[in-house]
């Protein structure tokens, strides 16, 4: 059985004009100690989902409609309160993208890796601590004795994200959500990043939902992604065959809308590939239709009429759209 | 390159006065640090580096939107740095730029045609009637519809703000462009739409850019020529093809190898070239090369030492003890 199941999700947020599904049926499984991607630009649901799984979506504003996250058996839309703060931090956290603002400024990285350890695990003040010297050391901040006595100020934005990691790892989690972890730092610290949560997951087994709009990085990271559009999953699968050769004409877009750096470069520089447009308002989604059609360049009138359906591949792949088989 | 380059910079350095002592003692921070580059009529110079580098000060100077300590910068035949007054706006208008942030460049309180004619308001003595055509004309050139003229900043999207920040930055019809980070901001589909129309105003308009960006492959697909920087100084100086395959620099080659790439999905670390730790304090800088403690081959020598550019070939130098020796080959990209 996967780690964790995801069935039709729905996701409503209330706005203004009604409400909008910002994720709409959307399904799909994680096993255990694997790296799964979202991919997709901004406004697309990707984070929405990762707050769903941890149960933070904005009170009042979004709710689960429909569907279930089944983890480890357990149907986590049900789940009381008292229950999802169990799990978060314990089964599942979650890693930010801006280290500086998920941290709280006013305590040193020791006290607030400690706080973790000792609210789920019971430590005491003083193991918490010792073990936050051991985290420190494990996401390779240099000199782990002293550095736990610094506040987020006094760190690099490299080493805040290396304390977020640590935090997120402390009581060893099953699966660990990383929403755009290197989009606020440099390359090469991006690469020590990437490095070291491969090395963690390859030490601790934890599996890795990674949410990225780099299609770099997922080439990098995982063994399967998530392409998401509108709220909607657009194609799923293993991430070197839809990089080989993608069904939708969204991922195609992706990969081909950004310019790559090659092996050998040439003196060729053709026009990037363009998506025209832009990502549809929350009012249009939800609609009975493709919500790409506006910006596909394949697009006919079925496109237009009726939602398209989930067509699988070989090795697992599913696009959703109506011409993923002439692509 | 044989005519003289639209911009040239020599020996260019910023500094900052960081804190006074206890006893009126002053101590700066080189941000730019002895640099020199030039751009050809016509071509995009990218400036490469890791935020801190110096890179966006470089730009600023250049711009005389911060002061340099030390140094020249010609624009065609005039110098840029030693303009004042009445000479310095008309050599604004030569000058452009285009900011990295589509949000907070905009000022919220204008309609955008208001935005977009406000260079040449201050910079131009056109007519009422000119100026209306410029800005009816660069609405078109930048694919924004005319009768969105009348509308404010807050009613585009994050794309359609920076084609008018581009529209405002072409108004004085400049022969330098200087894009800070222009695309960054903006999501990867709407990225590609930008560069787009960046190199065809470019061919259009006959425009040079000074482009500067941390996002390797935009400055591959962008820049006929990169100059990377560390720390203030240029390490790295090369046309496109010399920097990106044959790299000379061993930031260089850390900084290429650290980018993810799409050609071999699910094999990472290729050759990857792994630089430790962080840059060193830029209040404290160390003696010799400052990449020298991050340095995979940095030998005693490169702290006591510091490397000055040595050329390989014609449009290449690097700022390296280790030019052209075995030494380098220890660090991949040998293919």
């Amino acid at each position: 059985m996967a780690l964790l199941e995801v069935e039709n999700l729905r996701i409503e947020l209330s706005t203004r004009d009604g409400t909008a599904p910002v994720i709409d049926d959307l399904s799909f499984h994680l096993d255990a100690g694997e790296t799964l991607s979202f991919v997709g630009e901004s406004g697309c649901g990707k984070s929405m989902t990762a707050l769903a799984l941890m149960g933070l979506l904005p009170e009042r504003i979004g709710r689960i409609a429909s569907g279930a996250i089944r983890f480890d058996g357990e149907d986590l839309t049900k789940a009381s309160p008292a229950r999802l703060r169990e799990i978060r931090g314990n089964d599942i956290s979650m890693i930010f993208q801006e280290p500086m603002t998920s941290l709280n400024p006013v305590f040193t990285i020791g006290e607030q890796i400690a706080e973790v350890l000792r609210a789920h695990q019971g430590l005491s003040r003083q193991a918490a601590w010792d073990h936050a010297v051991e985290l420190i050391d494990a996401v390779r901040i240099p000199n782990p004795k002293g550095r736990a006595g610094d506040y987020p100020f006094q760190m690099s934005g490299g080493q805040r994200q290396r304390a977020m990691i640590a935090m997120a790892l402390a009581c060893k989690p099953k699966i660990l959500i990383a929403d755009e972890p290197t989009t606020a730092l440099d390359v090469t610290v991006q690469a020590q990043i990437f490095d070291l949560l491969r090395d963690l997951r390859a030490q601790t087994g934890t599996s890795i939902i990674l949410i990225t709009h780099d299609m770099g990085a997922v080439a990098e990271m995982a063994e399967r992604m998530i392409v998401m559009y509108a709220g909607r999953k657009a194609e799923l699968g293993p991430v070197a065959q839809i990089i080989n050769h993608a069904r939708h004409p969204y991922t195609q877009g992706l990969i081909s809308c950004v310019p790559h750096l090659h092996d050998v470069l040439t003196e060729d520089r053709p026009e990037l590939f363009e998506v025209p447009g832009i990502v549809p308002s929350l009012r249009d989604f939800g609609r009975d239709e493709c919500l790409f059609a506006s910006r596909c360049a394949h697009v006919t009138d079925q496109c237009r009429s009726a939602r398209p359906p989930e067509k699988s591949f070989e090795g697992g792949q599913i696009a959703d759209c109506w011409h993923a088989e002439a692509m | 390159m044989t005519d003289t380059p639209l911009l040239s910079v020599e020996n260019l350095s910023v500094r900052f006065e960081i804190k006074r002592g206890g006893w009126g003692k002053k101590s700066y921070l080189y941000a730019v640090d002895d640099v020199s580059f030039q751009v050809p009529k016509g071509q995009t110079l990218g400036i490469v580096g890791e935020s801190g580098s110096g890179k966006t000060t470089a730009a600023l100077a250049v711009a005389r939107l911060v002061p340099a300590h030390q140094g020249v910068a010609r624009l065609g035949e005039d110098d840029i740095l030693s303009k004042e007054g009445e000479d310095l706006r008309r050599m604004r208008r030569r000058v452009q730029f285009i900011f990295q942030d589509p949000y907070s460049s905009l000022n919220p309180r204008k309609r955008v045609a208001d935005i977009v004619r406000e260079p040449l308001d201050s910079l131009s003595d056109k007519s009422e009637a000119e100026k209306k055509k410029i800005v009816d004309d660069l609405f078109e050139a930048v694919g924004l519809r005319p009768e969105q003229q009348r509308l404010f900043p807050h009613q585009f999207s994050g794309g359609q703000r920076q084609r008018i920040g581009i529209a405002r930055a072409l108004a004085t019809q400049p022969e330098l462009i200087i894009c800070d980070e222009a695309v960054s901001a903006l999501d990867v589909a709407v990225q590609a739409q930008i560069l787009n129309l960046l190199r065809r105003l470019q061919a259009q308009f006959g425009l040079t850019y000074l482009f500067i960006s941390h996002d390797l492959g935009v400055v591959q697909h962008m820049c006929d020529s990169i100059a990377v920087m560390y720390m203030g100084k240029i390490v790295e100086q090369a046309d496109r093809l010399s920097l990106f395959n044959n790299p000379q620099h061993p930031y260089t080659r850390a900084l290429l190898s650290a980018v993810p790439r799409v050609d071999h999905p699910g094999q990472p670390s290729r050759n990857r070239v792994l630089i430790p730790g962080d840059p060193p304090d830029p209040n404290n800088l160390p003696p010799g090369c400052r990449f020298a403690s991050r340095c995979p081959i940095a030998k005693p020598d490169c702290s006591q030492r510091e490397p000055l550019p040595q050329s390989i070939g014609t449009t290449h130098s690097a700022a390296c003890h280790y030019v052209g020796t075995d030494a380098l080959d220890a660090i991949g990209m040998a293919d």
